[in-house]
């Protein structure tokens, strides 16, 4: 059950490292706001609830959640038939992967500079 | 009174000064550097170093390819704000060492610098003496010469820049040794096409001539065994010996004289200045000196060009370029010369203007008195020009039928309607031009066939006595 | 191990940390090439200076500013005729360029009253232009003029003019890039929020990072007419100097460059609670999904799908043309930075070419994040590559064609591969649908050029020349 999980956040992160500009704002914290932002959003329109748009911040989450969540539907058949625990947890399964990868373990100098 | 002799038809005036505005909208020359920098390339082995940002270098790269369209290598030692802060030593040592270890072949190192490392004040002569150390002690087998060219961007301009980076390279290399009976040629800023005419002339002559600096390759071919073979021939061993040679012929006064200077005075090789040979009058005075020096006499062959010369602008001036204005930019041995070349063609120069601010010197030149004596309409000579004071002018109402200059004046030939022919540096609007001469015989009758199309081309579009051409 | 010491760097070693050849399995935390850092001195290396980066890149752009180079007339000189930015105006961007003619006394006795003077009789000659953008270079920045002081003065005695001055001398960081964010904080700093403009649409953005190369903005904006969406300042292409003071007035930065502009958009986003919402505008599928995120964002998803099928039947069987003529052919991309991960997957999946080498002039690390995010297994990812590494990678991975700048592209002509300007185009715009239609076209026009086949040729050779029987087809 793990091995799957963990391929198909393989697949998912595979999808996000080629599509998602979001991933690699100029900062840290952007980089957190963003993958918490619109991983959230995703989950939730996965899960067939209504998008939260209160917030310009919520809007433009939505705006790229809406593209990716489109994307997964077609690429990946399994997403449909997985429940929201499981699309849940495929999306926090997820967000480890991008946190490490582009926050964590990213050498990229420039992250934690104070200032852009 | 003889019938070749020309008479004075009414006292013109000649007008020398420089524009009234001290800032500079549209430059027509670049920096002290960026001149330098091509005296540089001409030579064989040899990648220039340019102390400064890399803005200095990178631009007049792409500069350079925008008009040859090729590519010519030259460094930078890549200035950062802890040299700016710290002097800027260190990099040169470091460019020096990374240049001579990554390029085998290197024989030459012109180490040019900007107006930053100028004020920073590095001591230029000292590095480079210390380089020098490093690489025979790195490098024993190597013998790399490093030339110190000083061309702080702040003072003179390309024009300048480029006689200073020559006279750096002979004042370094040229050595006494035993006479080589080769005449020294300083061309001056010219294009490959004008190279491979004068290479043609002293065949002709049957002289032997060192081409200072021989830029014939900077047109190269595509070849099938993809070798690039773009860069100067001027060899070391050239430079070496333009202390042993019978005569310095300086065909510019603002671009190489001063090299010429340098060996008569330190090395006692006889020096000669002529007038660039642009037109039919001033390419005669450069063979008859040539003649004068080598003793070697004008053979028939150039007598024959000279006379296809003549026979084409025959057909064009009286009918074609009599009383047409003309307005000419570029650097003051091209506007001077080609003033002179448009004064044998019935063209009237009526506006010349010249980049930069050696207004003392301009008054001394022998070409604007002889504008003085012949002209029979008013001729206004701008120095420190830009090139929104010929804009001006012409939005004032200066009624022109000719622009002669480079391509960064293309705009005011564009809006104003007015025939433009490229001429000068650079020319990258223009296809092919870096290939023909401007100078010479055969230059100065290539110049008026491109202005004749240009002009023919100009009453087709506009519907201006275009019928004129319905038999010619 | 992933970073590679090509063998023209064995003596500058340190070159290592800056070649990349990805494979699958490498980690990502060990293969980030380093990036925006200082060049080795005599490389040859392809950067440019912090104030080209400020002038020629971003401010320069702007149709309707004057550009005051304070510094000799070099600075003005080269950054003048090396771009193709047309604008509606009649490109008075790139006719005129401005400097203050910076000489000795200048540099001795200080450069101030030289700028007034220069500042003054640019606007008195021309008297239709009432906005400037002043830059210091390395000479005026090292004797320490106070221009922001000289300015100051000049918007004192003439109030109708305004003045932005960008303080980046060549020698500030290691390449254009530091210009790129002089410009940018400076422009936040002083001049966002200094005008209010009339808002005539409830869908507003910025448009951030595109500079109207060969008339992108152009056709991006026909999009944004479609949509209904006032773009309230364009940074900088086409653009205007106040509409760029309204910056904080939209609803939305949508940002293109992310390189040369992200730090306005970051900062927009700081002060003004401005999301920024980063695209790609070049390739049919990263612009259809820019044009959806937009749309998304405002709520009028339907007017965007109705663009986006349009757009689709007039573009996409043309570019579907060349992409079955195109497929596996190999591409080099060696420009600036951004473009190297907004073209490789865009060419990949739009064009079936694969992208083998790419070198950045100025990215940082964050650009290469993207690009090896998006970029294939087996290519070179380079750093600030310089000419001998251009030399030895052309041999390892034989290409096809190449986008890179004209200088590189003679160098590259003599090798027989054919080059598109990928700074300025061969024949744009290439954004947007109908400009990647072009872009398409441009590529199959290169690598079809019969002269690359006949140059192979050596006329000595007993064999006859094998050309390909038909190269090109009727498109």
């Amino acid at each position: 059950m793990n091995t799957m999980l963990d391929e198909r956040v393989d697949e998912l992160l595979e999808y996000v490292e080629e599509k998602c500009l979001w991933q690699f704002f100029s900062r840290a914290w952007d980089r957190q706001e963003n993958i918490d932002g619109v991983l959230d959003q995703t989950a939730n329109l996965l899960a067939g609830h209504a998008p939260r748009l209160a917030t310009p911040m919520e809007r433009l989450f939505y705006a790229d959640a809406k593209i990716m969540v489109d994307d997964l539907h077609s690429r990946f058949p399994w997403i449909s038939e997985s429940g929201e625990a499981e699309i849940r947890q495929l999306l926090d399964g997820l967000k480890g992967r991008l946190v490490e990868n582009v926050i964590t373990k990213s050498t990229n100098r420039e992250l934690n500079q104070h200032l852009y | 009174m003889s019938t070749c002799e020309m008479a004075d038809v009414k006292s013109a005036e000649v007008t020398l000064a420089p524009k009234a505005r001290a800032g500079v909208i549209n430059p027509m020359y670049d920096c002290q550097p960026a001149g330098a920098q091509f005296a540089g390339i001409g030579v064989k082995d040899c990648i220039p170093l340019v102390h400064g940002g890399q803005g200095c270098s990178m631009f007049v790269r792409l500069l350079f390819a925008q008009h040859f369209k090729e590519n010519f290598s030259i460094a930078s030692t890549s200035l950062h704000e802890d040299s700016a802060v710290f002097g800027g030593k260190k990099r040169i040592e470091e460019g020096v060492m990374v240049l001579a270890k990554r390029y085998p072949e290197l024989r030459v190192i012109p180490l040019i610098t900007t107006c930053s490392t100028e004020i920073i004040g590095d001591d230029i002569e000292g590095t480079l003496r210390l380089c020098d150390r490093a690489l025979k002690a790195e490098l024993p087998d190597r013998e790399i010469h490093l030339v110190p060219v000083h061309t702080p961007s702040f003072k003179g301009s390309q024009v300048t820049g480029y006689a200073e980076c020559v006279k750096s390279l002979i004042k370094t290399l040229a050595k006494k040794g035993e006479p080589t009976g080769k005449l020294n040629v300083l061309t001056g800023w010219v294009n490959p096409g004008d190279i491979t005419l004068l290479k043609h002339y002293f065949a002709e002559m049957d002289v032997a001539a060192t081409i200072l600096m021989d830029t014939e390759d900077f047109d190269s071919p595509m070849l099938p065994d993809k070798s690039i073979k773009t860069y100067g021939r001027t060899t070391v061993e050239d430079l070496r010996d333009t202390a042993n040679a019978v005569g310095t012929l300086a065909l510019a006064r603002y671009e190489g004289a001063a090299a010429g200077e340098f060996l008569r005075d330190t090395h006692q090789v006889p020096h000669h200045p002529v007038s660039t040979p642009y037109g039919i009058k001033n390419t005669d005075d450069m063979l008859r000196k040539i003649q004068e020096i080598t003793g070697k006499e004008i053979p028939e062959s150039l007598v024959h060009e000279r006379g296809i010369a003549l026979d084409a602008l025959a057909d064009l001036a009286h009918m074609f370029f009599a009383n047409k204005k003309v307005a000419i930019y570029g650097h003051p041995d091209l506007v001077l010369g080609l003033a002179q070349f448009c004064m044998e063609v019935e063209l009237e120069p009526v506006l010349l203007l010249i980049g930069d601010d050696q207004g003392s010197k301009y008054k001394k030149d022998p070409r604007i008195a002889e504008l003085k004596r012949t002209a029979h309409f008013d001729i206004d000579i701008v120095h420190n020009a830009d090139l929104w004071e010929l804009e001006q002018r012409i939005k004032d109402g200066l009624k022109l039928d000719l622009i002669l200059g480079h391509s960064k004046g293309r705009y005011i030939a564009i809006d104003a309607k007015i025939p433009m022919v490229r001429v000068g540096f650079p020319t990258f609007d223009r296809a092919g031009l870096y290939r023909k001469p401007t100078i010479g015989y055969r230059g100065a009758m290539e110049l008026a066939e491109s202005i004749a199309n240009a002009m023919f081309t100009h009453m087709e579009y506009t519907r201006e006595r275009e019928w004129i051409l319905n038999t010619w | 191990m992933p970073m590679v010491l090509l063998n023209c760097d064995t003596d500058i070693p340190e070159r290592q940390k800056h070649v990349y050849l990805k494979s699958p399995d490498d980690d990502p935390a060990t293969c980030l090439p380093v990036a925006n850092a200082p060049t080795i001195p005599g490389t040859l290396s392809e950067r440019g200076c912090a104030f080209c980066g400020a002038k020629l890149v971003i401010g320069g752009v702007l149709k309707d500013a004057i550009q005051m180079i304070h510094g000799p007339i070099g600075c003005a000189y080269d950054t003048w005729h090396t771009k193709r930015y047309p604008t509606d105006n009649g490109h008075f961007n790139m006719k005129y360029v401005w400097s203050t003619d910076m000489k000795e006394q200048h540099v001795v006795f200080g450069g101030d009253k030289r700028l007034a003077q220069a500042i003054n009789e640019a606007f008195d000659q021309m008297p239709d232009v009432k906005r400037m953008i002043v830059y210091t270079t390395c000479p005026t920045a090292l004797i320490g003029d106070d221009v922001k002081a000289t300015v100051r003065q000049v918007m004192r005695d003439r109030p109708d003019v305004d003045i932005f001055t960008v303080e980046c001398p060549g020698f500030s960081g290691v390449s254009q890039s530091k210009g790129h964010h002089v410009l940018n904080i400076g422009w936040i700093n002083e001049k966002v929020g200094t005008l209010e403009k009339e808002i005539t649409s409830e869908y507003t953005m910025n448009l951030i990072g595109d500079f109207n190369i060969q008339g992108d903005t152009f056709l991006l904006q026909k999009y944004w007419d479609r949509l209904g969406i006032q773009v309230i300042s364009h940074f900088t292409g086409n653009g205007s100097y106040d509409d760029l003071r309204s910056m904080h007035q939209a609803r939305l930065s949508v940002v293109n460059c992310a390189r040369s502009s992200g730090y306005i958009a970051n900062e927009l986003k700081k002060r003004y609670g401005i999301p920024r919402l980063d695209i790609d505008t070049w390739g049919f599928g990263y612009m259809t999904d820019g044009i959806r995120k937009i749309c998304a964002f405002f709520g009028i998803e339907e007017r965007g799908e109705e663009l986006i099928a349009e757009e689709w039947a007039k573009w996409k069987p043309q570019l579907d043309w060349y992409k079955e003529r195109l497929q596996g052919k190999r591409m080099a991309i060696w420009t600036g930075g951004p473009r190297l991960w907004h073209w490789t997957k865009a060419v990949e999946d739009d064009m079936g070419i694969e992208v083998v080498a790419m070198s950045s002039k100025f990215g940082h690390e964050e650009d290469f994040e993207k690009v090896i995010a998006r970029g294939r297994d087996g290519t070179y990812y380079i750093d600030d590559g310089n000419e001998l590494e251009f030399f030895e990678i052309v041999d390892l991975v034989k290409l096809d064609v190449i986008f890179t700048g004209p200088r590189v592209g003679e160098l590259m002509k003599k090798m027989h591969i054919p080059y598109i300007n990928g700074h300025g185009y061969h024949n744009g715009p290439y954004m947007g649908f109908e400009g990647f239609v072009n872009m398409a076209r441009d590529i199959y026009n290169a690598v079809n050029n019969p002269l690359r086949f006949l140059a192979a040729q050596d006329i000595r050779d007993p064999l006859p020349l094998i050309m390909p029987e038909r190269l090109r087809e009727a498109a």
